[in-house]
């Protein structure tokens, strides 16, 4: 009962609550989300195409920038892919790794031991996105590649790696958006409404598209850029999706959830995911949306809009100009 | 126990000095070699290096209750998970 009560709730996301830097409702369990990225750190697959695209896609970026970066924090997410990519790149000198899994931070270590060109000196840290560990002002690049969406308190997370950055900084992230894995979602809603006549969140609440400019102008970031991708991967069937997500690290972790699943739920779910949303070929698809954000800190040497009322052209004088072609 | 070389301890310490601020007070931390760990004495709690790797999440800190007390003792393994023995001046 209560559970049913709490789903509307939960539908909402909180990123938008006013004063969510300093409340206290969580609504992931962390030590639980800790002790499943241990788990993934022995489960996790060298080479998770998913992962490693959503990490190549995100460093992209880093070659549009002119600005090197010669000190970088990487948080939490998938750690090893953008470890491994970064490897590759002159760039950054000093790489210092941080996830709230020691786990899968020694999984990195050894994997950056095994590793024949180190050109960068990597550090390596156990800490929490939440209770960031880092001085302020001392690093020049923070990236975190998936892992961001399980903090109960985004905005909070975001404004300390805003603190740690150096001027002119660049924060890099990536997070699951609100349309992952919306086929498990109707599944799963499908098959508790049939099998227990109630529905209790299975899948995590996730922030939307247009919240993500907000927390970025929000937590102080300039020049805030936000775009979304999706990504579809097809699977053999819906329990082999779980594996998946297992390895990823990515189940549910929410504080409130039902630890009870009932194995004719869980197949129920499989069934009702496969007869809706299977393709011709047999296979299952899921979506994985992706939102990519970018944000400097301030610098004066960043571009500005110019103060109100100080323009010196017209805008009448530029329609006679180029107003005729364009109509 | 785990004996920590000297190299380790180094590149912890140029890692601390640069980049690591206690998580909860955000003040400077600093090493205690002789129990192998990370101590923020803003709040009197110490954060331990695994292997290595420090562990700066707020749940894996401990609260030190005298604080001369337990930095003069030799930290290991068997006192960590010895819960009983209160007379260690610590508490999780």
């Amino acid at each position: 009962m209560i559970k049913r009560t709490l789903f509307p709730f939960f539908g909402k996301t909180n990123f938008s609550l006013p004063f969510s830097t300093t409340s206290k409702l969580n609504i992931f369990d962390r030590e639980l989300k800790r002790n499943q990225r241990d788990r993934a750190a022995w489960l996790m697959p060298q080479n998770d195409p998913l992962l490693h695209t959503v990490a190549d896609n995100l460093l992209d970026r880093l070659q549009d920038c002119k600005k090197i970066f010669p000190s970088a924090l990487c948080l939490g997410g998938s750690l090893q892919a953008i470890t491994r990519s970064l490897r590759g790149r002159d760039s950054i000198e000093k790489l210092i790794v941080m996830d709230a899994s020691y786990d899968m931070v020694q999984r990195c270590k050894n994997d950056y031991h095994e590793s024949i060109n180190n050109n960068m000196e990597t550090m390596f840290l156990v800490g929490d996105e939440e209770f960031l560990p880092i001085k302020e002002s001392s690093v020049d690049l923070v990236i975190s590649c998936l892992g961001l969406h399980w903090t109960n308190d985004l905005p909070g997370a975001m404004i300390q790696s805003m603190l740690a950055l150096k001027p002119d900084g660049l924060f890099l992230a990536a997070i699951l958006g609100g349309e992952t894995l919306r086929e498990l979602r109707i599944a799963c809603t499908v098959a508790q409404m049939e099998r227990e006549g109630g529905i209790s969140p299975r899948v995590s609440p996730l922030a939307q598209v247009r919240d993500a400019g907000n927390l970025l102008t929000r937590a102080g970031f300039n020049l805030p850029g936000v775009d979304v991708d999706e990504y579809t991967v097809k699977y053999g069937s819906a329990l082999e999706l779980i594996e998946h997500l297992r390895a990823m690290g990515e189940t549910n972790a929410l504080s409130q959830m039902n630890l009870m699943l009932k194995r004719d739920t869980a197949l129920a779910t499989a069934a009702i995911y496969d007869s809706m949303f299977a393709s011709e070929d047999g296979t299952v698809p899921a979506t994985f949306q992706v939102i990519y954000m970018t944000g400097w800190k301030e610098h004066p040497s960043q571009q500005k809009a110019k103060r109100r009322g100080s323009a010196t052209v017209s805008f009448k004088d530029i329609q006679t100009q180029f107003g005729n072609q364009t109509l | 126990m785990v004996k920590v070389s000297k190299e380790v301890m180094q590149k912890a310490a140029t890692l601390l000095s640069d980049f690591l601020v206690c998580p909860l007070s955000k003040q400077p931390l600093r090493v205690c070699e002789e129990s192998n760990s990370l101590i923020s004495d803003a709040i009197a709690v110490s954060f331990p290096i695994k292997n290595g790797i420090p562990c700066l999440v707020p749940r894996d800190g401990k609260i030190l209750e005298e604080e001369d007390e337990d930095a003069s003792k030799p930290d290991n393994d068997a006192n960590l998970y010895a819960g009983n023995e209160d007379d260690k001046g610590r508490s999780s």
